[in-house]
């Protein structure tokens, strides 16, 4: 642990940086304030919603009396706070950075765009987030019918849904600007990751759009008098599967380019980043339908065809994991490793930068492995609903894109608001992130093992009438407990070194670090060609989707009157 | 040479019969994917001819124009409700599906797209996306059964897929259209189309 990450108050690694990136490339202080604004907002979400877990964490050890309609009312919160407000802010400020950064600065008409984006975003927040205090919508963030919630919810989730496609377009305006100014230069490869996480994010989010606006809102207004039920949730899913894919191809994008800058390295080959992309853009939402293997209403060769679906994603995944490795081995024997695993006494492991991503990227060894498991029927039959589930993506959020998120915020922040990442803060970081790392050990191996023993999901604390088999879950949900003592800690140290580093660390400059391709490595023009990729994600989401969305829709069971069970 | 092994390896997989009988059991399947994928593996097969035979494709395939004639006659002609429904009842039409649709669209399709100048690929395929939209208007206003094998919900549903399908094909011709490459690769457009793919 005494490697000491080199540029930390390096005055002349950080004057090299500023020579070679010249003055236009600064910061621009107009970028900087959208993105420390969307930090903000995401590091603010992350305390409420992290103190949210920690009230359910303690509920469900036992610790804490929470009343079940209480319950649900702080369930909602907490994932409506980091799913879509953490998650989702943290990625657009990161991407927005990335393109002023790569691209010289932001076009003002882009500029004005995202910040319209945003208060369609914060307004509509502010209206779903009314209900939820009124009790009037804890139908947790999936939202599925036939629970209603105030109509009012489902406003505020259209708005930010609107929001989210203003950022979109500014940044297809951004990019095709640049690449107009450009010609025969492929795009910067982190705006290409951004090209390619706002394609998802517009093409993801239009299954919603129609769902809240065509299916749900009409029927909690009351104009229609039911719903079908596996309609709706098949258009959620084909945006909340996408919608996850796109934070983990935002933590991606740092492990593919700001991961070998850490280490000293090259980016691995430009090609096959840029394909990988590619293929997690077009093959992406056509995923969603592993989320409804236990549904009804489904027939099983549909299934069956889903879950090639679903695992040929699986497929860039493995190619990530390999182009790491593979990045990791061929720096390392560069600067004198030696054997297949010499690299491990190479890496940073001290600078907090890496350290979080690093832990992110192993795990997502088991997060990727529990989830193909869960992509098999069978399999899934015995954790469906159980706490398994929530075991799983908290080691997907809660690891792999969340501390991703944490080690991008100790760079980032500190560069868009013109100060250092410290020593001191650096070596804060690197508790914080282990203090995280354990906590999410904890939390998230107790809940993966006492799913597998039946524990449902969404459930307050209850012993079901001193039942010996729900009696026997009680060691695994102490230890559920304690990992939230341990999150929130490092929760509440996480958002004190954001603030710290937006407002109060010392001033100066912060690298933004991008790994340059390796030499020789020459990159196809084909890849460039957005116009195909989505053509083609259009014609496999209408592949996927036709049969059952047709078949649930001719052949539908009569609808379903509006419920509020809590 | 990998891709025609790859190719070949598709082709097989496509002819096993649990795979036959899956893709066929479902009227979208059989014709939105069992179709496509045979033509996908004449494609990669394509280079074993055009190195065989080279001369053979020079002559008669020289602008790729006639290449790309048989392509749309034969997939036309499995478009034909009757044709598939024969494919399923009477084994030599089924076999001749299995040959006619790598051989005889997949493999001439490979050769004369490249050969295609970048307007005639836009003529194929707007003619295409025009098909597609009629297929699925056909199919998803007939209110009789079209084919004897398939329910008129079947129908249905692949009248869906057409038409979605033509949407996304409609959105990359007003890509092709209405974006100029040249202004943003900074090679003159004439060049593209030999540098494309
Ligand atoms: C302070 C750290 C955290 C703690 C203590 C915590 C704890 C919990 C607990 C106990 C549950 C409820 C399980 C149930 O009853 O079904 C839960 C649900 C959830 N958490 Fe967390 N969590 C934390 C961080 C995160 C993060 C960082 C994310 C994502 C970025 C996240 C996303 C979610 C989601 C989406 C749900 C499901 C809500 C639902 O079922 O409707 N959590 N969390
Ligand atoms: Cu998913």
């Amino acid at each position: 642990m005494a490697t000491v990450p080199h540029s930390l108050n390096d005055k002349s690694v950080t004057r090299s940086f500023k020579e070679k990136t010249g003055k236009m490339l600064g910061v621009n202080p107009q970028d900087a304030k959208f993105t420390k604004t969307y930090m903000f907002v995401a590091f603010a979400a992350l305390l409420l919603g992290g103190i949210l877990g920690l009230l359910q964490g303690l509920n469900r050890a036992g610790f804490m009396e929470l009343s079940p309609q209480h319950y649900y009312q702080v369930l909602t919160a907490h994932g409506l706070l980091l799913v879509v407000v953490f998650s989702g802010f943290f990625c657009i400020g990161y991407f927005y950075a990335a393109m002023s950064h790569t691209l010289g600065g932001l076009l003002p008409k882009v500029r004005k765009m995202a910040w319209t984006g945003f208060a369609l975003k914060i307004a509509g927040f502010v209206l779903a987030v009314i209900p939820i205090l009124m009790n009037q919508a804890s139908v947790m963030y999936t939202f599925y019918p036939p629970m209603a919630a105030s109509p009012v919810y489902y406003i505020g989730l259209a708005l930010i849904v609107v929001g989210i496609w203003l950022c979109c377009f500014g940044a297809f305006i951004q990019v095709a600007n640049w690449r107009k100014q450009n010609p025969g230069k492929h795009v910067p490869i982190l705006s290409f990751f951004a090209t390619g996480v706002f394609v998802l994010l517009f093409f993801g989010s239009v299954p919603v759009a129609i769902e809240v606006l065509v299916l749900v809102l009409p029927w909690s207004l009351g104009w229609v008098d039911t719903i079908n039920v596996m309609l709706s949730r098949t258009l959620f899913w084909a945006f909340g599967h996408t919608y996850v894919n796109i934070w983990y191809m935002t933590a991606v994008s740092a492990w593919y380019v700001v991961i070998p800058k850490l280490i000293g390295g090259r980016r691995w080959n430009d090609t096959l980043t840029r394909v990988v992309v590619i293929a997690l853009v077009i093959m992406n939402i056509t995923g969603g339908f592993h989320h409804q293997i236990i549904d009804p209403g489904i027939e099983e060769p549909i299934k069956f065809m889903h879950v090639f679906m679903s695992l040929a994603i699986g497929f860039p995944s493995l190619m990530t994991a390999y182009a790491m490795f593979a990045v990791f081995e061929r720096t390392s024997r560069r600067q004198g490793g030696k054997g297949l695993l010499g690299w491990y006494k190479k890496m940073p492991w001290g600078d907090v930068r890496f350290l979080a991503p690093m832990i992110a990227m192993i795990g997502f060894i088991p997060a990727g492995a529990g989830g193909i498991a869960q992509s098999t029927n069978q399999l899934d039959q015995v954790v469906h609903n159980s706490l398994w589930i929530t075991g799983h993506f908290h080691l997907t959020l809660g690891i792999s894109v969340a501390l991703t998120f944490f080690g991008i915020s100790y760079w980032l922040i500190p560069h868009v608001s013109k100060r250092v990442l410290t020593r001191k803060m650096n070596r804060f970081g690197v508790v914080q992130t282990i203090l995280w790392t354990v906590g999410m050990i904890f939390m998230s191996g107790a809940m993966h093992t006492v799913g597998l023993f039946g524990s449902p999901r969404r459930t307050a604390f209850t012993t079901y009438f001193d039942n010996a088999t729900a009696l026997s879950w009680n060691p695994y949900m102490t230890l559920i407990g304690l990992g939230a003592i341990l999150l929130v800690i490092a929760a509440v140290m996480q958002v004190y070194a954001a603030f710290n580093l937006m407002f109060f660390a010392p001033k100066g400059e912060e690298e933004f670090p991008i790994a340059e391709a390796e030499v020789g490595d020459v990159t196809g023009y084909w890849t460039e060609r957005w116009g195909l990729w989505v053509a083609l994600l259009i014609i496999v989401v209408a592949m996927a989707y036709v049969i059952p969305l047709t078949d649930m829709i001719v052949n539908a069971p009569p609808g379903s009157p509006p419920f509020k069970t809590w | 040479m990998t891709q025609v092994f790859y190719g070949l390896l598709l082709y097989i997989f496509l002819a096993m019969p649990p795979v036959v009988h899956f893709l066929e059991s479902i009227m979208v399947l059989h014709m939105h994917m069992q179709m496509p994928m045979l033509v996908a593996s004449g494609f990669f097969m394509a280079p074993f001819f055009q190195k065989r035979f080279p001369q053979f494709f020079s002559k008669w395939n020289g602008d790729g124009v006639p290449g790309i004639v048989l392509f749309s006659i034969i997939m036309v002609y499995w478009t034909i409700p009757r044709t598939m429904d024969e494919a399923l009842t009477i084994p030599a039409v089924e076999l001749f599906k299995f040959i006619s649709i790598p051989f005889l669209a997949g493999v001439p399709l490979r050769d004369s797209w490249m050969k295609l100048s970048k307007w005639g690929r836009h003529v194929v395929l707007i003619g295409f996306t025009l098909l597609f939209i009629v297929m699925g208007l056909l199919y998803v206003l007939t209110p009789v059964q079209l084919c004897n094998s398939y329910l008129v919900i079947d129908q249905f549903t692949l009248g869906w897929g057409f038409l979605t399908t033509s949407i996304g094909m409609i959105v990359y011709l007003i890509y092709a259209f209405v974006v100029d490459p040249s202004k943003y690769e900074g090679i003159p457009p004439e060049d593209m189309s030999s540098s494309d793919e």
